[in-house]
């Protein structure tokens, strides 16, 4: 009799009303009894329930055992003995006899029988805890997981599994027998989905807990948790002997499996558990040479298994290789922060890993302790141990590729190498490598943000990509003290971000140090200071490009701005520049002259006759009778009088320097190279002026005396020709200084201003500053390459020079004879006017042979200027043959204005060829 | 009555003396579950098949409990 009892129906007897009949009231009964068990299942659960038990109840009615009440007894007295309770089995049989002696109860049989069915051995262990491993082993597939790589599992399984199962259900019709269930079909949403072709005729499982006990009872019969093993796919045999009460067919794999082998799985799956924890195992160990682990040779395996074995234990080295780096790199002092967090990230995977080991451990230790008895499904062969640690193998895997390949290295080279690893096309390995990227970059992005943002810089292990030098004194500090540790930029952060960061924390620094100006960078930088979460570093790394970038202009703008601020306002950076100009460039005309004026007369004496303080006293007497008074008395501080060394023969002309002090921040951008090179320029400038105030001096010279000569008339073609030479030198010295003052100086000093106006940082002021200096001293002909040309031109000094002295001796011997002469005729006229002879013969003659001698004098003085006319020319003929063929064009075309009227290339044939159609003259010819 | 109290005493003393021998036998069953038992056993079922039912029930509620608390256990790596 098979009952069908609608839900609705049954409930009409939960008050337990016995009208309808003998099945209706089991029915309510029952009802009742599934609602006790079932306090938690929903009301499908419940109803599902209860049907079931309906229909098992109703499917066996009749008992299959005698209903012997004695004998049932009997059985339990002997079940009580046999556990060794024999208190207990007296107990029993006290109340066997109490209860026989009351008569309530008519079936006796039925309930004695009831309850040995229920009993349970005390000693045995409860199901509770194979439960529970098989809750884990189901738990497994389907949850996140800790890191941030979400693994996503196929959630179900194909679940067609129903035919199959239903075959399975009629078999295990029979309820009679005691003992667990015997009929266990294992559900699972397995790991991964092994295909079904690979598993023929095996009976699959059901899916999961919560889904199996939505489906239809009618569909299967087995409870997934209850089944006191793991919930695999594969039900293997394991070796061990099966008991009768499997149903299940078992598959064979590859034939044999059992009994000849020496070594049984399960001593294999031990084994192998223990080498995935890098513990050699009793047969399978590792091999150093081969570095690999091994089954024994001498172990006679089939060669899948060995296979299979030797699959799972690349596992195990893996774990080696990664333990190992991890534990030499928790040994070394010096790993830095980078390098540990990448250990502790490498720690928490192989934690994650130990949990799953640690399951499969407690699987191997049920197994144990439930012995055979149970004929269970044994649950860890090897082939299910492959299909699980598939995925911790890749993962392995990848972090042992890390490792290898981060090997010696730290700080941001092992970011870098790190980041390599993000490129790839996998995207769960790439999602671990990320992950791990993100945590090992933490630090390194906290560095850079101290950096740009306090301008500190902690970094004890050289990990950071700026490297600050502490030998270096404030004076150098912008230059020398912080540099770029090129191997250490992480891959993620190109060449100019990075220059931009050094710069930042360098002028940070130098505002607190140099400049004296503490500012909290928080006031220079509006930005606020990002969150330093190993978080936010992950995040970054998903915006790279714009996030970062920004942050860093942002705080570079800023912080640049600020500095500039500061020199220009607090430190007139740009009027000292401009003073520079004036004093040592001899922008300030006025001044110059004076100065030139008043140090004359001392510059001629020899140099080691001067003294500083004199010179000094000359100085300020010129800035007060110039415009430079006006000046900023901070600048007029700073301007002083250097004598340079003394090389015996020098005047004071050679020796004499005006200087400029700098201190500060402004010797940041003055520095001692750059103060040289102007003190040379000045130098040089210094000497063509003096030039040009020789020639003045000459040409007033001639004006003056001009018309005193006039008397002699002999004088004149001598005369004349000083006046041509002269008229020569000027032009030249004319058209240098033209040169000088426009082509060099004012060109070069627009530039430079141009640049420091619109400058952004420190460093464009100090390039701009170099490349103008650059340019003056290479125009001036101050450099190597020039060598040659200043020479020349030098020699043009000289010859001016001696010219002023043949010039000057020369008026001086005329101006005698003229005084002379003179004396003469107002001696002749005075005695005249006494009456008596105006000139005797002897003195006439004495003045007739001195004029003589002085007559012949005179060629000599015309040879000689002669000779330095044409010693003058030739050496302007040179200096115009190298200005030709001079690389710069700004001196070609000084030759050209130096020459302009063809005078030296008439008489010079080097200078007639012609130019070639790149502008050039050659001088090989 | 007085039979009626008698025969509640009797069947309350049975029922204790099941209790008892369901205890030494370790079958986990409390007393109501075991009185409605009796009931049944007492109205002619197969006490094979209410046995396997009681323990497929049970069973079935422990894998209810479990998978509750599996939902609140931490997410195990695989």
């Amino acid at each position: 009799m098979f009952l069908e009892l609608p839900f609705q129906n049954c409930l009409q007897f939960l008050t337990g009303s016995y009208s309808d009949g003998f099945n209706m009231k089991k029915g309510g009964l029952q009802e009742r009894l599934a609602e006790l068990f079932l306090s938690h299942f929903e009301e499908t659960d419940a109803a599902q329930q209860f049907q079931y038990a309906v229909r098992v109840i109703g499917s066996n009615f009749a008992p299959t055992v005698e209903r012997d009440e004695f004998l049932v007894a009997e059985k339990i007295k002997k079940e009580l003995v046999r556990q060794r309770r024999e208190a207990d089995a007296a107990l029993f049989s006290e109340l066997y006899r109490k209860l026989s002696s009351q008569g309530v109860l008519k079936n006796k049989w039925s309930i004695l029988y009831l309850l040995l069915s229920l009993s349970e051995d005390p000693r045995k262990q409860s199901n509770k805890v194979s439960s529970y491993a098989a809750l884990f082993a189901q738990a497994l597939p389907r949850d996140a997981h800790s890191t941030p790589y979400y693994y996503a599992r196929p959630q179900t399984l194909p679940l067609n599994y129903q035919d199959r199962s239903t075959q399975s259900a009629q078999s295990s019709g029979s309820m009679g027998s005691s003992g667990i269930s015997s009929i266990s079909m294992y559900a699972l949403n397995g790991p991964t989905p092994t295909p079904q072709s690979l598993l023929p005729g095996q009976s699959y499982q059901a899916p999961g807990v919560g889904d199996c006990l939505r489906q239809q009872l009618g569909s299967r019969l087995a409870w997934t948790l209850t089944a006191s093993q793991p919930s695999l796919q594969n039900s293997t045999s394991k070796g061990l002997p099966n008991t009768v009460s499997r149903n299940v067919p078992r598959s064979r794999r590859e034939g044999d499996t059992s009994g000849s082998v020496e070594i049984t799985e399960a001593n294999l799956v031990r084994d192998i558990l223990y080498v995935f924890q890098g513990i050699d195992g009793k047969n399978i160990k590792m091999c150093n040479s081969e570095n690999c682990y091994k089954v024994d040779g001498k172990v006679s395996l089939s060669k899948s298994l060995r296979d299979t074995t030797s699959r799972l234990a690349e596992l195990g080295w893996l774990h080696n290789k990664i333990r190992k780096y991890t534990d030499q790199r928790s040994l070394d002092r010096a790993f830095g922060l980078v390098g540990q967090s990448f250990c502790a990230a490498l720690h928490q995977e192989l934690k994650e890993y130990y949990r799953l080991l640690s399951v499969l451990h407690s699987q191997l230790q049920l197994e144990d302790d439930q012995g055979v008895n149970l004929g269970l499904e044994s649950s860890l062969t090897l082939r299910r141990l492959l299909v699980w640690t598939y995925d911790p193998k890749i993962r392995l895997k990848t972090l042992a590729a890390l490792v290898d390949h981060c090997q010696g290295r730290k700080g941001g080279e092992l970011a870098s190498a790190v980041h390599a690893y993000t490129k790839t096309g996998d995207p769960y390995m790439r999602s671990l490598v990320q992950h791990i990227l993100g945590l090992v970059s933490h630090p390194v992005l906290n560095f850079l943000y101290r950096w740009i943002y306090d301008g500190e810089l902690e970094d004890t292990y050289h990990e950071f990509f700026v490297a600050s030098d502490p030998t270096v004194k404030t004076d150098r500090l912008w230059h020398d003290k912080y540099t770029l540790r090129k191997s250490m930029i992480p891959s993620f952060i190109t060449m100019e971000q990075s220059k931009k960061v050094l710069l930042i924390g360098k002028s940070i620094n130098f505002l607190h140090q140099v400049c004296h100006d503490q500012t909290p960078s928080t006031k220079m930088i509006a930005v606020a200071k990002s969150a330093e979460t190993p978080k936010d570093a992950a995040d970054l790394f998903t915006d790279l490009e714009n996030a970062f970038q920004e942050k860093i202009d942002a705080a570079y703008f800023e912080t640049s701005k600020y500095l500039l601020d500061v020199l220009n306002k607090k430190y007139n950076l740009l009027e000292h520049m401009q003073a520079m100009r004036r004093y040592l460039l001899l922008g300030q005309g006025d001044f110059i002259r004076h100065l030139m004026d008043l140090l004359k007369p001392e510059l001629a004496r020899p140099a080691t006759t001067l003294y500083q303080h004199n010179l000094t006293g000359i100085l300020e007497t010129a800035v007060r009778a110039t415009n430079a008074q006006f000046d900023n008395p901070e600048i007029l501080k700073r301007l002083d009088v250097r004598l340079l060394e003394v090389s015996p023969g020098d005047t004071g002309w050679d020796v004499f320097s005006l200087d400029y002090h700098v201190d500060g921040p402004i010797a940041t951008v003055f520095t001692r190279e750059c103060m040289s090179h102007y003190l040379r320029v000045f130098n040089f400038l210094w000497r063509a002026k003096r030039m040009e105030y020789i020639l003045t001096d000459i040409w007033k010279g001639h004006m003056c005396n001009a018309k005193l000569l006039k008397s002699m008339p002999e004088l004149s073609g001598v005369l004349h020709q000083c006046h041509v030479l002269a008229s020569e030198m000027v032009h030249f010295i004319h058209q240098m200084q033209y040169y000088i003052t426009f082509e060099i100086l004012e060109c070069s000093w627009d530039e430079l201003w141009n640049k420091v106006q619109q400058a952004q940082d420190l460093d464009h002021i100090i390039a701009a500053h170099e490349v103008f200096l650059d340019t003056i001293i290479t125009r001036c002909l101050l450099d190597s390459d020039s060598r040659v040309l200043l020479n020349q031109l030098r020699a043009v000094f000289d010859q001016i020079i001696e010219l002023q002295n043949a010039q000057d001796t020369m008026y001086r011997a005329a101006l005698e004879e003229l005084q002379l002469r003179l004396q003469f005729e107002e001696k002749k006229k005075q005695r005249e006017l006494e009456g008596e002879w105006g000139v005797t013969a002897v003195e006439e003659e004495e003045e007739n042979k001195r004029i003589k001698e002085f007559q012949e004098s005179i060629p000599k003085m015309c040879s000689q200027l002669r000779i330095l006319t044409h010693f003058y020319q030739g050496i302007v003929q040179q200096f115009l043959v190298l200005l030709t063929t001079s690389s710069d064009e700004s001196l070609r075309f000084l030759s050209f204005r130096l020459d302009f009227n063809e005078h030296y290339k008439a008489r010079e044939p080097r200078l007639r060829i012609s130019l070639g159609t790149r502008g050039r003259r050659s001088s090989h010819m | 009555m007085a039979s009626n109290a008698a025969n509640l005493n009797a069947v309350r003393e049975t029922m204790d003396v099941l209790f008892e021998i369901s205890r030494i036998l370790n079958t986990g069953l409390d007393m109501e579950t075991l009185s409605i038992c009796v009931r049944l056993c007492e109205q002619g079922i197969n006490p094979e098949a209410l046995s396997s039912v009681i323990k497929e029930l049970r069973k079935a509620t422990e894998a209810l409990k479990l998978f509750r608390i599996q939902l609140w256990l931490r997410p195990l790596w695989a």
